[in-house]
């Protein structure tokens, strides 16, 4: 009982500790359609968490998440409208518009790796200086207000699946909790089993070490950034298809959200220590955290500080109890 | 010791000339056949000074607190509820201003005391520590206020936010004060050297028989009280406040810190950079405004500066 305890990681327990407060609290909370609300809503920050995670596994930090995931919303929205207008399909004009979407998060990620991998400039000064790049030329592209999208072929990526499909139960299902489960695979085999992963975790263990046994330092370097931009252009194009419009500032604060995540779920800035599992549950712990607050009827008013205090005890509570397993060793 | 700071030099040096070739680029830009060079004027000049105070200010407590150990995300947050604490205590408790200024300092200064605790004995992370109580005390300010805006201040208070000394702007004499202080106690005195090296190698500084915990903790109450100061002088200047006062504040300090060579691995403050890089940024902004650059450009303008100044840097002192 004890070893179990232990072995399972302590996100897990503040997760379920806060999960069996709520449920005394609130007799709406421990409910089906909750818990899959919880993970419906959390799975686009998932998205932008797993890029988070590469990017400190890789010693660096992406400020720019925030504001690439609201450029892709909005570059993708701007080219489908576009083509719509003229005439277009449906298909044609969400394919178009989500290529887009992708193309604008990749090119972002590339600038901001390019400079920190080529112009060696630090992480956070290169993406902060692209978070400013991108805000603006969201609030340009959308004319600093929100475009909507009236497209049913890409609204389908952030529905759930009884809009489509007429089989029992499929309100449980939605498109981007699907997106967010392919990502976190494609992520993990990428981590675990390419030598891509291994560059990663060795060039924020040891550069200096992984330089010197030949690793292209420059060149993967610029490539978590590039994967990192893809993954927020992913999380851009989902979120706009699930509120079926690209809101110019939408993504604003979300890079903290995505870097919080990673760091509650065990990533460390330094020597390129954590993984992606636990940002899964570094997502799920803010997202219960945030639903239950709402849904347990806490005023509006009290919400920042508790959110502030849950994430500074989980934390408290992780270092607890790993000296509790190092003790018990 | 000498060694070290040789390179720093030539660092602040760069950074002097992209100051100077940011401003000439500036008085050119927005030179008019009518008024002539407008950006040089010294109405202006006093201006730009005047807008990086605030900057300035919380600036040097950032780059403290990067220098001994890591970011202090808060401040916009601490600047936010103790500027919020003040202005309750002025306008609907009717306390004294002297007691009042105090009181948001102390309160200042014990917030980033809890910082400093929950990174040192407790063991939190930085990034994580600071962020929550940016939560926490933004919530607390929330709270306070309830969504409301309080506005006009007893003019003996407003004094050290619009005032003059000298035919000096007040922020500017505030700012040089907090400057000057800084700078004696980062390259001057003990606490200073123990700040460079509890930042560049912890486990050594503490085997020298440095009280690392101690030392961190000081950076952290450091840059809560400046944060503080920076929250009175602002709404003494802006004569309102509210709870989202600081949030503006949190990414250009930190752009400007780290721009102006601190680096965010520790041990490595350079308080002059910090003061350059904030003049650069008030430049910029001074100038965008000549200029009616339309709002929504102006991140992209100071985002791209931000990378070509350090990019041009970097360039210098790859020569030097």
């Amino acid at each position: 009982m004890r070893s179990f305890l232990i072995k399972l990681p302590s996100a897990v327990w503040v997760i379920l500790l806060m999960m069996t407060i709520f449920t005394v609290v609130s007799a709406r909370y421990l409910t089906i359609d909750n818990i899959v609300n919880i993970i419906q809503q959390n799975s686009i920050l998932l998205i932008l968490a797993l890029g988070a995670t590469l990017v400190l596994l890789s010693e660096g930090i992406d400020l720019s998440a925030g504001a690439v995931l609201t450029l892709s919303g909005v570059t993708c929205a701007r080219v489908m409208q576009r083509l719509m207008d003229s005439g277009s399909s449906n298909a044609t004009a969400m394919v178009a518009g989500v290529s887009i979407g992708l193309l604008t998060g990749a090119l972002m990620g590339a600038i901001t790796g390019g400079l920190i991998s080529i112009g060696r400039l630090p992480p956070f000064i290169a993406s902060l200086g692209m978070m400013g790049v991108g805000g603006s030329l969201s609030l340009v592209l959308a004319e600093s207000t929100a475009i909507y999208i009236h497209n049913p072929v890409y609204a389908f990526f952030g529905e759930t699946l009884d809009k489509s499909i007429q089989l029992p139960l499929m309100q449980y299902l939605s498109m981007p909790t699907f997106i967010a489960i392919f990502v976190f695979v494609f992520v993990w085999i990428v981590l675990y089993h390419t030598p891509f992963g291994r560059y990663i975790v060795s060039i924020g263990g040891n550069e200096q070490g992984a330089r010197l046994s030949g690793v292209n330092i420059t060149f993967w370097k610029w490539m978590v950034y590039v994967t990192a931009g893809i993954l927020s252009g992913i999380s851009g194009v989902t979120l706009a298809a699930r509120l079926e419009a690209a809101d110019s500032i939408v993504g604003i604060g979300w890079e903290f959200d995505a870097i919080a995540a990673a760091i509650l779920g065990g990533t460390s800035f330094a020597k390129g220590k954590g993984g992606i599992a636990g940002t899964v549950l570094g997502v799920l712990l803010i997202g219960v955290a945030r639903n239950g607050l709402n849904v347990s009827g806490v005023p509006s008013l009290w919400q920042p500080a508790l959110m502030g205090s849950i994430v500074i005890l989980a934390i408290v509570f992780e270092i607890i109890h790993s000296r509790w397993r190092e003790g018990s060793r | 010791m000498i060694s070290a700071k040789a390179p720093a030099k030539i660092f602040t040096a760069a950074r002097f000339i992209v100051l100077i070739v940011v401003c000439i680029a500036m008085a050119i830009l927005t030179r008019s056949d009518e008024y002539g060079f407008v950006f040089l004027n010294g109405t202006n000049l006093l201006n730009i000074v005047r807008n990086a105070s605030i900057l300035i200010i919380i600036a040097v407590g950032q780059t403290i607190t990067l220098t001994a150990k890591d970011v202090d995300l808060s401040v916009g947050s601490v600047l936010s509820l103790t500027s919020v604490l003040a202005a309750i205590m002025l306008k609907s408790y009717g306390v004294g201003v002297p007691v009042a200024i105090l009181a948001a300092l102390l309160v200042g200064a014990f917030l980033g005391f809890i910082n400093g605790v929950l990174i040192t004995y407790v063991g939190l992370p930085p990034f994580i520590a600071t962020y929550g109580m940016l939560w926490v005390l933004f919530g607390f300010a929330y709270l306070i206020l309830r969504g409301n805006v309080i506005y006009g201040f007893p003019a003996t208070f407003r004094v050290i936010g619009n005032g003059h000394l000298f035919g000096i702007p007040m922020p500017i004499i505030v700012m040089l004060i907090v400057f000057i202080a800084g700078y004696f106690v980062l390259y001057h005195t003990t606490l200073g050297r123990r700040f460079f090296a509890t930042g560049a190698n912890i486990e050594t500084a503490r085997m020298s028989g440095v009280k690392v915990d101690r030392v961190v903790i000081t950076a952290y109450v450091i840059s809560g009280f400046l944060a503080a100061l920076a929250g009175l002088v602002l709404i003494a200047y802006t004569n309102g406040s509210e709870a989202r006062i600081g949030d503006n504040y949190l990414l250009p300090v930190l752009a400007v810190v780290v721009m102006g060579g601190t680096s965010l691995a520790g041990g490595q403050g350079n308080l002059m950079g910090t003061l350059v890089a904030a003049l650069i940024m008030a430049s910029i902004h001074n100038g965008m405004n000549i200029l009616a650059v339309p709002a929504i450009w102006k991140s992209l303008v100071v985002g791209l500066l931000i990378i070509a100044a350090v990019l041009a840097d970097q360039g210098m002192r790859q020569r030097a």
